[in-house]
């Protein structure tokens, strides 16, 4: 879909999914790494756990389908190798703090002087501007800023976040829709623009809305072990099976009510409860617990009900009834599990990546989505560091034998 | 020269409820589309019972949830029980460049929506279906919310306390994600039709589009054996690494040290320089074995403080921390202010009420949000006179044939 696009993908594990995405949709996207590589390939997780710039999980997890080259912007003659290969481009993508590439001379006015055309796309923990642009950050301190991890946890302990980063995960793939709805205008006005991204505004996505709640005037949203209150209601998402966890929506309300019935229905039905549990109104039961009709007590002593019944079954059982009976109930899976899940095997969604250098293949995620006229491939494993450097500097931009060994011997690429 | 706002002339019939699928056409709402909604009285969309709630007030048009969820859309209500109500159908598709819906797979083909149907009156047309598992499969027909799709694709085991069983993500995980690539496929495959004249058909599973969230640990879990469970706020790349209480009810702040500089400036920032020196805490490895001992001593620091004052003490400090932020934090953040996230819109019914604004900035044509979700049939007659051109005997005909629900 984005065949004969160019995107210069100069980001930091801030913004990999982004280029990798645009590589996904067909583009030619060039990773440009400083000489000795991305920070990234010296971050943990490593294949099996032994350090190594080509090992890098992080790194393969999000530079398929990009070519890679070293290139040292800090310097004049790697500036200019840039402004050249951005003249070319359709897209250009960068993480840097804000206002670092302007320091080097190749900022947003720098590059829209050689290429107007260019779509310009940075994603930052902040935004490019404002009173905490300049902020230190992390993961953790994102989904804090962001309202999010204020919900995560135990109501009894301190914020927890998920172990595995997703800040700027969101991040990444907001920029990439954002970078291709400017792609769709320039196709009409043939000029490029700024996209800005806030990592700290991409995770507020992750908040439901909640941090509307204030403004509004509503009852705020809160943690709670395997769940959240809402203002006063505790409502359970995660309960112990025989052996291991399911997730499961009971709510009420004319929309989610009626799968509360289907569910105590199940349970009575089942043995797990008495007459007088499963009859309740289920759409009007929440304005009674409001209105202190249904006392808050009688509502825990129904859930400690359904808690005891999904006790007594295994996920699996409880998986097959849910299939069965259109319930709201799935099984609380490992990555284990993911990877056996029948669904997933049944639609050739893993896909096997042939690592040569380690002499393994390995399995990663499938297509984003299935474009029935254009489905994507996975062209390319993630590239090492410099793997294209010939490629690109000799056969394309034939800058020459003799100036690239030059620039290799001066570090600059 | 003011240009234009990218999707002006992209008209999208939405059939799509809950959360991750009218997240797409919102963003794409924000940036010009027309977005037709179709909602049923007789259905009504889950997300119009969930709060936050304007006043908190649980009536189905005071949520914040739906109403920030489908800014800028128009809404017909049509019970598609009545065939009256799928002509309608036919009319807005080929009216439309883009159908989405998001529905369990037999559905639409219940009605004769499947994408064959109508490609044949609308060439070119792009449709996007998106469910949870997809739409083959032994799960294609396994609907439900974010929470399901989060709980099988692993997200869950990697929130909790390793004394505790895991207490997963916050409600609806994957419907945070899924709308994110959701836009990108319906954007490639535009720009694609735009290129080309060729309309397509995607088959979007939010889960398979959710485990990219989790390319890293299947990669390290099959190239590694490495198991996945739950470790409270450890970091294998940060030390110290954690949320500390400040002074209040549940407030925290966040701190990250990503290096050893960060760390020397947090001893001082805390008033313990000599922590610096201490040769138990000299690198990350081993500030992580004394992780007890290093969170006692920031947490003695924060206990007594304001945790936005310490979050600017620590930031000016160079150390990246930021306090742990409700929403009332979120509606005073200078951050958000300056880039404007909260935007105050006039409401069809309620009154006024708050929207967020889109995510990113594009520098010359920005989003334009001015409208909320609308309120249950808001734009019968808007969609039927000014986008189809019928007649009044025709749009009362369809009311009394109670078409519109």
């Amino acid at each position: 879909m984005l065949d004969g696009c160019r995107v210069l993908d100069l980001t930091t594990e801030r913004g990999f999914l982004c280029g990798q995405i645009l590589g996904d949709l067909g583009a030619d996207v060039i990773k440009i790494e400083p000489p000795g590589g991305d920070r990234a390939r010296a971050m943990a997780p490593y294949f099996r756990g032994e350090p190594g710039a080509d090992k890098s999980v992080l790194w393969w997890s999000f530079n398929r389908n990009k070519r890679g080259i070293t290139l040292n912007l800090e310097t004049g003659e790697g500036r200019e190798l840039l402004l050249r290969l951005a003249a070319g481009a359709d897209f250009l993508i960068e993480s840097f703090n804000p206002g670092q590439l302007s320091k080097y001379g190749i900022g947003h006015a720098d590059l829209t002087r050689v290429n107007p055309a260019l779509v310009q796309v940075s994603i930052t923990p902040f935004g490019q501007s404002g009173p905490k642009a300049t902020y230190e950050d992390s993961d953790l301190i994102i989904m804090a800023a962001g309202g999010v991890l204020i919900l995560y946890g135990d109501e009894d302990r301190a914020p927890i976040r998920m172990s595995v980063p997703q800040a700027y995960l969101h991040a990444s793939v907001d920029a990439a829709g954002a970078a291709l709805i400017a792609y769709y205008e320039r196709l009409k006005s043939n000029f490029g623009q700024h996209v800005d991204v806030a990592a700290q505004e991409s995770v507020t996505l992750a908040a439901q809305s909640t941090p509307l709640t204030a403004l509004v005037g509503g009852s705020e949203t809160s943690r709670m072990a395997g769940g959240a209150k809402m203002g006063a209601i505790r409502i359970p998402l995660v309960w112990a099976a025989k052996d291991g966890q399911v997730s499961c929506v009971m709510l009420f309300g004319p929309a989610l009510g009626p799968f509360t019935r289907k569910l105590m229905d199940y349970i009575h039905a089942e043995g797990g409860c008495d007459d007088a549990t499963s009859e309740r109104n289920w759409i009007e039961y929440g304005a009674q617990l409001l209105s202190g009709v249904e006392p808050m007590s009688a509502y825990e002593r129904i859930t400690g009900q359904v808690a005891a019944f999904f006790k007594s079954r295994t996920k699996s059982e409880l998986f097959e009834a849910a299939r069965k009976h259109n319930l709201l109930i799935a099984p609380v899976a490992t990555i284990g599990d993911v990877l056996e899940n029948p669904q997933f095997i049944d639609r050739e969604y893993w896909r096997e990546a042939e690592h040569p250098e380690l002499g393994v293949a390995l399995r990663y995620p499938g297509p984003f989505a299935r474009f029935g006229a254009t489905p994507i491939a996975y062209r390319r494993r993630p590239p090492k560091i410099g793997e294209h450097n010939r490629e690109i500097y000799l056969d394309e931009m034939a800058i020459g034998e003799a100036r690239f060994a030059d620039l290799a011997r001066r570090g600059i690429v | 020269m003011a240009r234009e706002l990218p999707l002006a002339d992209v008209k999208i019939l939405d059939f799509m409820w809950v959360l991750a699928g009218p997240g797409i056409t919102r963003a794409m709402a924000d940036y010009g589309a027309t977005v037709v909604r179709i909602e049923s009285p007789n259905r009504i969309d889950p997300t119009r019972t969930v709060g936050p709630f304007k006043d908190d007030n649980p009536s189905i048009e005071h949520s914040a949830l739906n109403s920030n969820n489908n800014a800028g859309k128009l809404t017909i209500s049509l019970d598609l029980t009545k065939p009256a109500a799928r002509g309608v159908v036919f009319d807005l598709v080929r009216w439309a460049d883009v159908v989405c819906e998001a529905y369990s797979p037999k559905a639409m083909r219940g009605w004769g929506f499947d994408y064959e149907s109508l490609r044949a009156i609308k060439p070119g047309l792009i449709m996007l279906s998106t469910c949870l598992m997809g739409q083959t499969g032994p799960l294609a027909r396994f609907a439900g919310f974010g929470n399901l799709a989060a709980a099988m694709c692993g997200f869950y085991k990697l929130v909790g306390w390793p004394d505790r069983p895991p207490s997963g993500p916050f409600s609806a995980y994957t419907d945070y994600i899924a709308p994110r690539f959701g836009l990108v496929a319906l954007m490639a495959a535009l720009i694609h039709r735009r290129r080309t004249g060729e309309g397509q058909y995607i088959d979007q599973a939010q889960a398979e589009s959710a485990l990219h969230f989790l390319t890293a640990p299947i990669l390290d879990s099959v190239g590694s054996g490495t198991r996945y469970e739950p470790v409270e706020n450890f970091d294998p790349n940060y030390a110290p690494h954690g949320v500390y209480p400040a002074a209040g009810d549940d407030r925290w702040i966040a701190i990250a040290c990503r290096g050893d500089d960060q760390w020397r400036a947090l001893c001082s920032a805390i008033g313990r320089p000599e922590l610096a020196a201490d040769v138990r805490f000299a690198d990350a490895a081993a500030r992580r074995n004394c992780r007890e001992a290093i969170d006692a001593e920031i947490a003695s620091w924060t206990r007594a403080r304001d945790a936005i004052d310490a979050e600017r003490a620590l930031q000016a400090a160079g150390i990246a921390a930021h306090a742990v932020q409700n929403s009332t934090d979120m509606s005073e953040d200078p951050q958000l202010r300056h880039r404007k996230h909260f935007l105050r819109v006039p409401h069809h019914t309620i009154g006024e009420t708050w929207v967020e604004n889109s995510r990113y900035r594009l520098s010359e044509t920005p989003a334009k949000v001015v409208r909320p979700g609308p309120a249950l049939g808001q734009h019968n007659e808007y969609v039927l006179r000014d986008i189809l051109g019928y007649s009044d005997d025709r749009i009362a005909e369809l009311a009394a044939g109670e078409a519109l629900g």
